[in-house]
């Protein structure tokens, strides 16, 4: 298994609050990585850090072997490294279907002389074949109806399986999910937890943060848990439960999946 | 009469050039630029210092070359985006919002007071004249026959300018345009370059100023500050509100409403005496008025902008039928049910 996210040593401070100390972990390929830990253990951070939102004050982030600390947003996303958000930020104005059309980035089709002179009909069968995808992916996650609604009218739980939708459009070779569970009712919940595991199926990746553990039992093959900025344990669930340090900072008594709402 | 109905339809021809090129940037690109009429006044001096031959003293100006109209146009068009180059590249970088239109606020009071008090340039507040009927000779038009031509000649540019923005904004390239104004951060992470893309559709923008202002240039036949004050853009974007933001069609609609319509109906209000300036103090408020009610009542415009719709009932399987009807308009958040 070799490990398609390396963390290496990240540092990150806002004014005095240090909010990522020494931050190291590994995602591997194939997987699914949970990052778990009490609020202000600095996950969305450290994501943001990942993802090139924000720039880190020292340590390395590699993605398939190369470096990518301090680069823009869309240069780490173009490599292949899509994150979501805390809250679902679809693109509200745009039909449910042009948000899909649009989580696949297409430089030459976006360009200003190609988008004057119109597609070619080689363009056009590709954009076709685009929507076909985009329908079938619709489809999958219910939203097939809700296709030319405009994204900003749909629920909450919409919202977040519309995310989900671009993230199986874009086919990233790895998604970093910002509490993805936040505000989705059990239903839906079980929905999200297939469709999860669906994208190491289709070929992503995922490392996601969550509170909900019942879930990231249930998805996840290795866990990383972070504590006041850095990451005190690493391993699969079953293991971190019985770390007394973990149980300290962040697990406490814990519900199995069985006897809790997923 | 027929002479006013000319001059009001090559007058509202420009505005609407102008409009479709404001509707880039802040229709599309979703930027709320105040240095809009900056370019379109740079599009009209470079127009005139390109046209009407050396300055004869007491005026002065740069250049002063006796060019061809159209060539002339076209540098003062390279111009207006050179300057929204540089001012995009640097209001566009870190500002948005509020911040990004006081930067570009500063941007062309900088620009209008430079134009006023700096002679040498375009002769100060006494402005540039002496273009007289563009193409006239060339066409061998004489003075009454000279508006149906520039007319002719400013409609068949709104076209061009409509067929290109029209393709714009069904490609690839105004949709990913559109993601931007909608979410920054989303369309960030799903690839998109924000600053490129936007500096991109800022320069386009302003290009499509400056032509319209070097086509008002040629209707007008001179340009001073008293012309053009940083206010005029206020004009355009109650234009590209009332007809629909991110509309084409919304924007040449929305300019013969407010620019056409509103503008010269209260031309025939009855004057007041010693009240000279009321009436165009009572079109600023009326255009305020009409403002306040289409945001209120109807912020999607006249003629919203248009969404990609697919068709076809099945949802699945056949050819795919994309076909543009409208939905709904800009961005009024309902909120998440």
């Amino acid at each position: 298994m070799t490990a398609l996210l390396e963390v290496q040593d990240l540092h990150k401070h806002f004014g005095g609050v240090q909010a990522v100390t020494a931050c190291s972990f590994t995602a591997a390929e194939g997987q699914i990585t949970g990052l778990i830990g009490p609020n202000g253990a600095g996950k969305s951070t450290a994501i943001d850090l990942i993802s090139g939102f924000k720039v880190p004050d020292t340590g390395k982030v590699r993605f398939e072997g190369k470096e990518v600390q301090g680069k823009a947003p869309h240069v780490i996303s173009r490599m292949g490294l899509i994150r979501t958000f805390q809250s679902p930020r679809e693109w509200p104005g745009l039909s449910v279907l042009e948000n899909l059309i649009l989580a696949c980035f297409e430089p030459r089709r976006e360009r200003f002389w190609r988008s004057l002179w119109g597609p070619s009909r080689v363009e056009k069968d590709h954009a076709n074949e685009q929507l076909l995808h985009a329908r079938a992916i619709l489809d999958e996650f219910g939203l097939l109806d809700l296709r030319n609604e405009r994204a900003g009218n749909l629920s909450g739980g919409q919202k977040r399986l519309l995310e989900f939708a671009r993230i199986r459009m874009a086919e990233p070779r790895l998604v970093v999910l910002d509490e993805p569970m936040g505000g989705v009712n059990p239903v839906l919940g079980e929905r999200m937890a297939t469709a999860v595991l669906g994208f190491v199926t289709a070929g992503t990746s995922v490392v996601i943060v969550e509170h909900n553990l019942p879930f990231i039992e249930r998805v996840t093959d290795q866990v990383v848990v972070m504590a006041a900025g850095q990451v005190i344990a690493e391993g699969p669930f079953d293991e971190l439960r019985g770390k007394p340090a973990v149980v300290d900072a962040y697990l406490g008594e814990m519900p199995t999946y069985d006897d809790a709402d997923v | 009469m027929i002479d006013y109905l000319v001059s009001v339809l090559t007058e509202g021809s420009i505005f609407a050039i102008m409009a479709l090129g404001l509707n880039i940037i802040w229709g599309w690109s979703g930027d709320f630029d105040l240095a809009f009429y900056g370019y379109v006044a740079l599009g009209a001096y470079m127009t005139l210092v390109l046209t009407i031959g050396p300055p004869t003293p007491p005026t002065t100006y740069i250049l002063g070359l006796t060019l061809p109209f159209p060539i002339a146009v076209a540098i003062a068009v390279i111009s207006s985006m050179l300057l929204a180059l540089i001012v995009g590249a640097i209001a566009l970088r870190h500002l948005r919002g509020i911040y990004f239109s006081i930067v570009t606020l500063g941007a062309v009071y900088v620009l209008y007071v430079f134009a006023g008090q700096f002679v040498p340039l375009f002769n100060g507040y006494n402005g540039l004249s002496g273009l007289f009927d563009p193409m006239g000779d060339f066409f061998g038009l004489d003075f009454s026959t000279y508006p149906f031509f520039y007319l002719g000649l400013c409609v068949v540019v709104l076209i061009l300018v409509l067929v290109m923005v029209s393709r714009l904004s069904s490609s690839r390239f105004g949709l990913a345009l559109r993601s931007l104004r909608e979410d920054e951060r989303a369309a960030a992470a799903f690839g998109r370059n924000i600053y490129a893309m936007k500096l991109k559709a800022y320069v386009i923008g302003a290009g499509i100023g400056g032509l319209g202002g070097a086509l008002f240039a040629g209707y007008l036949s001179a340009f001073n500050p008293s012309a053009w004050s940083p206010v005029e853009t206020i004009v355009l974007y109650a234009a590209i509100l009332v007809g629909g933001r991110g509309s084409n069609r919304g924007v040449v609609l929305g300019v013969a409403v407010m620019v056409m319509g509103l503008q010269e109906a209260t031309r025939y209000l009855p004057e007041i005496a010693n009240q000279p300036s009321f009436a165009p103090a009572f079109r600023l408020i009326l255009t305020g008025i009409v403002l306040v009610l289409f945001i209120r009542f109807r912020p999607q415009g006249l003629l919203p902008e248009r969404r990609m719709r697919d068709k076809d009932p099945a949802g699945k399987g056949g050819a795919a039928v994309a076909v543009e009807t409208p939905i709904t308009g800009p961005s009024l958040d309902t909120g998440a049910a």
